[in-house]
């Protein structure tokens, strides 16, 4: 169920819709595509009212759905073609050169012959989403379109949008697969529990709500000994101890990986890092690497999320 | 791009006709009707011997009878396209692709009905042709009889297109449509005056027969072939006109209704 939601996307861009399952995606995604009414409320669409206006929007719209879609009984180059005329693309000869250009572009030329029944899921995904190429549009709904594809075909196919994108495509796209959003996104709507929680463009969502966490990760040529790593975590502890009367975003995270690396993700990276290499000049260890890496849009996404489903102590 | 509604629906049949029917069942649907024509028709002949059957003022050989029954039965065979065409769009995801396309669901349910009008029409018309041998003695086709046949072709093909599309949109699994759809197809098949005559039937029986639509279209379609036209005919193009617009109201209802 949705509750009031209200967004915009701008011409020509990607804007993510990311939420945890059951959020209200797809059901956002199926009144935006005309195949549920909404109980109340509006949806404009090319600067027109989509339940006043369906047919004019959906000539200039395409979507590709979460589930499959897919003709059994015809060889991918066929159902190519027959999506295409459906589409209205009336001239044979305009047809098979889209055709060709669409099963060279995803690179389907050598189950062209193949029935789609024959073919595994991840090829039968790429049929879908490639079909979705065979018309011209202004608007493009993906709904996880990666599901089930390689990563080859996966970056293949976000390049391409993109590309389509620069040319004044506008995309929809949501999906569970956060580095695909922060890739191709320019911005992200966060739902859940059918209201929307947070929306900014993806950097913005992390200046906003990595509480500005970092990463510090240091792998040192020695093998690590449990009394430095205890040490260092009582350094780390004690001075973030002082800090949280301040704020209780001055957490820290203290993981060993492996015999040889160590990561540390706290807000207050500056005062830390000097603390980190004094303890380790002090224990007289060498350091190979050192990195400070921002938080992920995936931690930014877990830590909006999961703060909504905090319980609230009154 | 901008295409008329009629366009669209052509589009769509068009669309039916090259992927969602499957060709093994084009033949079955010529096959099963032709192999009755040919074994049962000559064998019960045999049988009732020379003294054929009664129909109107004329009398004509089991195999004409037959034969005849068999073009009507036909379009209720091919109704079954309807019911394959939903349930294969629904497994497949192509029922939501093609509403999220410039097609609604009233253009879905038309075209379907179309699909399932012209594999009747041309089924019937094939089975005319592969059956004229065993009935040309019979056969008195008329200007004023033909009609009779043909709309009896093409409002069964609603009435059955319509039955199907309800039972597989209101039937949630592929099993319980398969049995439900045999059930009742065996009952219209054979408790029908498709394969024999009504006349001379035990009254619970003969009931049944004309509770049958499936038995109004086999004899108007039988009474234009043979040019036998009366007022129990004129009686049943009324009453299978009836029920067909009642059924395809609320086939409509039902797909309408259809969750995505």
């Amino acid at each position: 169920m949705l509750d009031k939601i209200t967004f915009n996307v701008k011409n020509g861009t990607v804007f993510g819709f990311l939420g945890p399952n059951g959020a209200g995606k797809t059901t956002t995604l199926k009144i935006l595509t005309t195949t549920l009414n909404p109980s109340s409320g509006s949806v404009y669409i090319f600067g027109k009212d989509l339940f006043k206006n369906q047919l004019e929007i959906k000539r200039r719209i395409g979507v590709v759905t979460q589930n499959p879609s897919y003709e059994a009984n015809l060889t991918t180059e066929r159902a190519l073609d027959l999506y295409g005329m459906l589409w209205g693309l009336r001239d044979k000869k305009t047809r098979k050169r889209k055709v060709n250009e669409v099963l060279r572009t995803f690179d389907l030329e050598s189950i062209r012959n193949s029935k789609n029944d024959e073919l595994s899921i991840g090829q039968r995904r790429r049929v879908q989403v490639a079909r979705e190429f065979m018309h011209e549009m202004d608007l493009l709904f993906l709904d996880e379109p990666t599901v089930g594809l390689d990563p080859s075909a996966r970056r293949q196919l976000l390049d391409y949008i993109k590309a389509h994108v620069k040319s004044g495509l506008t995309v929809f796209f949501t999906t569970h697969i956060m580095e695909e959003a922060e890739y191709l996104c320019n911005e992200i709507a966060i739902i859940d529990k059918g209201r929307i929680i947070a929306f900014d463009t993806p950097t913005g969502l992390k200046q906003k709500y990595g509480g500005g966490a970092k990463t510090i990760e240091l792998t040192f040529k020695d093998t690590l000994d449990e009394y430095f790593v205890n040490l260092l975590k009582a350094t780390i502890n004690k001075k973030n101890g002082d800090k949280n009367s301040v704020s209780d975003k001055s957490k820290s995270n203290i993981d060993v990986n492996g015999k040889h690396t160590i990561t540390i993700t706290v807000n207050n990276v500056e005062e830390i890092i000097s603390e980190v290499l004094q303890v380790v000049s002090r224990h007289d260890l060498q350091i190979e690497s050192i990195a400070i890496i921002p938080p992920s849009l995936e931690e930014v996404f877990l830590s909006i999320v999961n703060d909504e489903n905090k319980p609230v102590n009154k | 791009m901008n295409m008329l509604i009629v366009d669209r629906i052509i589009l769509l049949v068009y669309r039916n006709i090259v992927a969602a029917i499957d060709r093994i069942f084009l033949i079955w649907q010529i096959a099963f009707p032709v192999v009755y024509i040919f074994v049962a028709g000559y064998a019960y002949s045999a049988m009732i011997g020379d003294q054929g059957i009664s129909l109107g003022s004329i009398t004509v050989t089991y195999t004409s009878f037959l034969t005849a029954g068999m073009i009507g039965f036909n379009v209720m065979n091919g109704s079954t396209v309807a019911g394959a065409i939903i349930w294969n769009d629904k497994r497949n995801g192509m029922f939501q692709q093609l509403l999220v396309m410039p097609f609604s669901r009233p253009q879905y349910i038309i075209s379907n009905l179309i699909t399932i009008i012209l594999i009747g029409l041309a089924s019937a018309a094939a089975i005319m042709i592969i059956g004229l041998p065993t009935m040309y003695e019979d056969i008195e086709i008329t200007l004023w009889s033909i009609p009779y046949t043909v709309y009896a072709l093409v409002i069964g093909s609603i009435f059955f297109g319509s039955f199907t599309i309800i039972l597989s949109t209101r039937i949630k699994s592929s099993e319980g449509y398969n049995v439900i759809s045999n059930g009742l197809f065996l009952f219209f098949a054979f408790v029908s005056t498709a394969f024999y005559p009504a006349q001379g039937l035990p009254w619970p029986l003969s009931v049944a027969f004309y509770v049958n639509p499936l038995t109004y279209i086999v004899d108007i379609s039988r009474a234009g072939i043979f040019s036998q036209i009366d007022m129990v005919t004129n009686i049943q193009v009324l009453v299978i006109t009836l029920l067909a617009a009642v059924v395809f109201m609320i086939a409509t209802k039902s797909m309408v209704r259809m969750k995505v």
